[in-house]
């Protein structure tokens, strides 16, 4: 009886940690929904709302003629996109000499793939800055493809070289024997059974590279250059921010993104915490 | 056949080189130039004019803003990393029972992981906003409040509702980390101790801990990168202000680059920058293989 009581209380604990939990987390979720559906002048009006008076839905619409989100949005995909072909088509062979080949200075260059993440592209924007103006790329997407891809590179080949590592190297050797080269090897044999970790590293550049907003606010000013999470800013002018336009907006930027990460998010713990110091 | 165990010995660097260079060109190159940059003279066209000395150096370490600045960036990260570490433990630890609607809460603790930084800081400065912000209304209706609060009435306010934003994008990294360190636990372990009459906190710091502390490590070491380099949250609130109070060295070396025009400055706060990493990652490595003496 009195093991049932305590039983009791912990799961009304446990649930009221739980529900607390998610309003808290889903509150700006709540927020940028709402906003979004409200008309403007409701934005600014005497008496607040929570909920829209009148649920406005054709601000989903009224904002691709507002600004050139769309064009916004083409060039974040063209950008996340590239940037996720880069850093796979780099990665791949990369993570492949790391994890199935012996030589000399190995493990440095797994010490410097791992230390490259401590280079935030923040701290290096001076840097990087300076690069493009050499190579003529400011203002230029494939510019921003290409630094989208070297700072996922750390990311891409710890993922797939721990993918590779959880697959028995027999049977590469098996294709060799039967006269698949090498790259036959590779691309026959390892890269189908590690298809579920190619997908998840993937996915996770993919959004990485979308949602990046530093580089990209340095390096495109040109209106017409610039992915989402830049472009959103003109409904955030000087003289009057279009909240509603600015959430309905960040929803269509926001709502895919969580679906993609939901996929992929069981694969890509184990990726993270396992296979990539030691080895 | 002697030429093809050469050639097979450069294999492994062939197929490892277009990684190399995209990473030599992209990542390598511009440190070499902030480096180069931090001791020299640069016009405001940023033509890099020669060596100067330490001139640029001095130039920070003579500005108060800086210092202040170095002191937010320590605070900045202490406390977000502290406090995600360990409100995502116990996030963790709840996650991993069982109870009804696990998979939908699981699911919903990704969506600030997922969201972009920026879109997450502007709906926070739309909720604490003091004339029309959502959190006012919310409490007002609920009757928790009577008037509008201005819950950003200085500097402080700001900075701290700026850590709260780095908390919460921060959280679900630090549970997911720990919960998949949580389910490599085998259940006979507390079963045993159950057995031995372990109580809860036994278990934890007994059992528990030791268990994780490889997925709690990598965890913290890159969360102390992302935090300290974090720029996004502080830049969409506040960008710094008021009177360049709320600065961290990421918005502080943006700030003096990109608005002051003095990439010199600017170039000579990222080395400090890089220096602290440095430290703190120097301080990780001789932590971790003391630890690994310890288990041999």
């Amino acid at each position: 009886m009195k093991k049932n009581k305590k039983e009791l209380i912990k799961k009304i604990a446990l649930y009221l940690f739980v529900i607390v939990l998610c309003v808290v987390i889903l509150y700006p979720y709540f927020v940028m929904f709402t906003t979004a559906a409200k008309d403007r002048s409701e934005m600014y009006a005497l008496e607040m709302t929570v909920l829209p008076l009148k649920w406005k839905w054709s601000n989903f619409i009224e904002i691709w003629s507002a600004a050139p989100v769309l064009r916004y949005f083409l060039n974040s995909v063209f950008v996340a996109g590239g940037a996720t072909c880069v850093a796979i088509l780099c990665g791949i062979p990369a993570a492949y000499a790391m994890s199935r080949m012996q030589f000399k200075g190995k493990t440095v260059f797994l010490g410097l793939v791992i230390m490259s993440q401590m280079f935030a592209p923040v701290v290096l924007l001076v840097g990087i800055y300076k690069l493009m103006t050499t190579l003529k790329m400011v203002n230029n997407l494939v510019g921003l493809i290409l630094l989208n891809a070297a700072f996922n590179q750390a990311f891409a080949i710890w993922l797939l070289r721990g993918t590779f590592l959880t697959i028995s190297p027999e049977m590469e050797q098996a294709a060799k024997i039967d006269g698949c080269g090498m790259v036959g090897a590779l691309v026959r044999v390892l890269l189908p059974m590690a298809a579920p970790g190619i997908v998840t590293t993937l996915i996770f550049v993919f959004i990485n590279s979308w949602n990046e907003y530093t580089m990209a606010l340095t390096l495109m000013s040109t209106d017409t250059l610039k992915p989402i999470t830049v472009g959103i800013n003109v409904f955030y002018g000087f003289n009057m921010i279009q909240w509603q336009y600015l959430f309905a907006t960040s929803l269509f930027a926001t709502v895919p993104v969580i679906i993609l990460f939901l996929c992929i998010e069981k694969h890509l713990v184990a990726g993270l915490t396992s296979g990539g110091v030691k080895g | 056949m002697k030429k093809n165990s050469g050639l097979k010995k450069l294999a492994p660097y062939v197929w490892m080189l277009p990684s190399m260079i995209l990473m030599a060109v992209m990542i390598l190159v511009p440190i070499v130039t902030v480096f180069q940059m931090s001791m020299s003279q640069i016009t405001k066209a940023g033509v890099i004019k020669g060596f100067n000395g330490g001139a640029n150096f001095k130039a920070v370490f003579a500005s108060n803003t800086f210092w202040h600045t170095l002191q937010n960036t320590l605070v900045w990260t202490v406390v977000v990393v502290g406090f995600s570490t360990v409100i995502g433990f116990i996030v963790a630890m709840v996650l991993n029972q069982n109870f009804r609607g696990r998979k939908i809460v699981r699911a919903i603790v990704v969506f600030p992981w997922a969201t972009s930084l920026i879109i997450q800081s502007v709906i926070w400065k739309y909720i604490i906003n003091a004339d029309y912000g959502s959190l006012n209304v919310i409490l007002m209706k609920l009757g928790i409040i009577k008037s509008a609060v201005n819950w950003t009435p200085g500097a402080n306010a700001y900075f701290a509702w700026e850590c709260w934003i780095g908390i919460f994008v921060t959280v679900p990294f630090v549970t997911f980390c720990v919960l998949s360190g949580l389910q490599s636990i085998d259940d006979t372990y507390y079963e045993a101790a159950e057995i031995d009459g372990a109580g809860f906190w036994r278990k934890l710091f007994e059992i528990t801990l030791p268990l994780i502390r490889q997925s709690l490590t990598v965890s913290t070491v890159l969360n102390i990168i992302y935090v300290f380099n974090s720029f996004p949250i502080i830049w969409t609130i506040t960008k710094g202000d008021p009177a360049d109070r709320t600065h961290t060295l990421a918005t502080y070396l943006y700030k003096l680059s990109f608005y002051s025009g003095r990439s010199g400055q600017a170039a000579a706060v990222s080395v400090i920058g890089f220096v602290i990493l440095c430290f703190c990652a120097g301080i990780y490595m001789i932590l971790s293989l003391r630890a690994e003496k310890e288990d041999q």
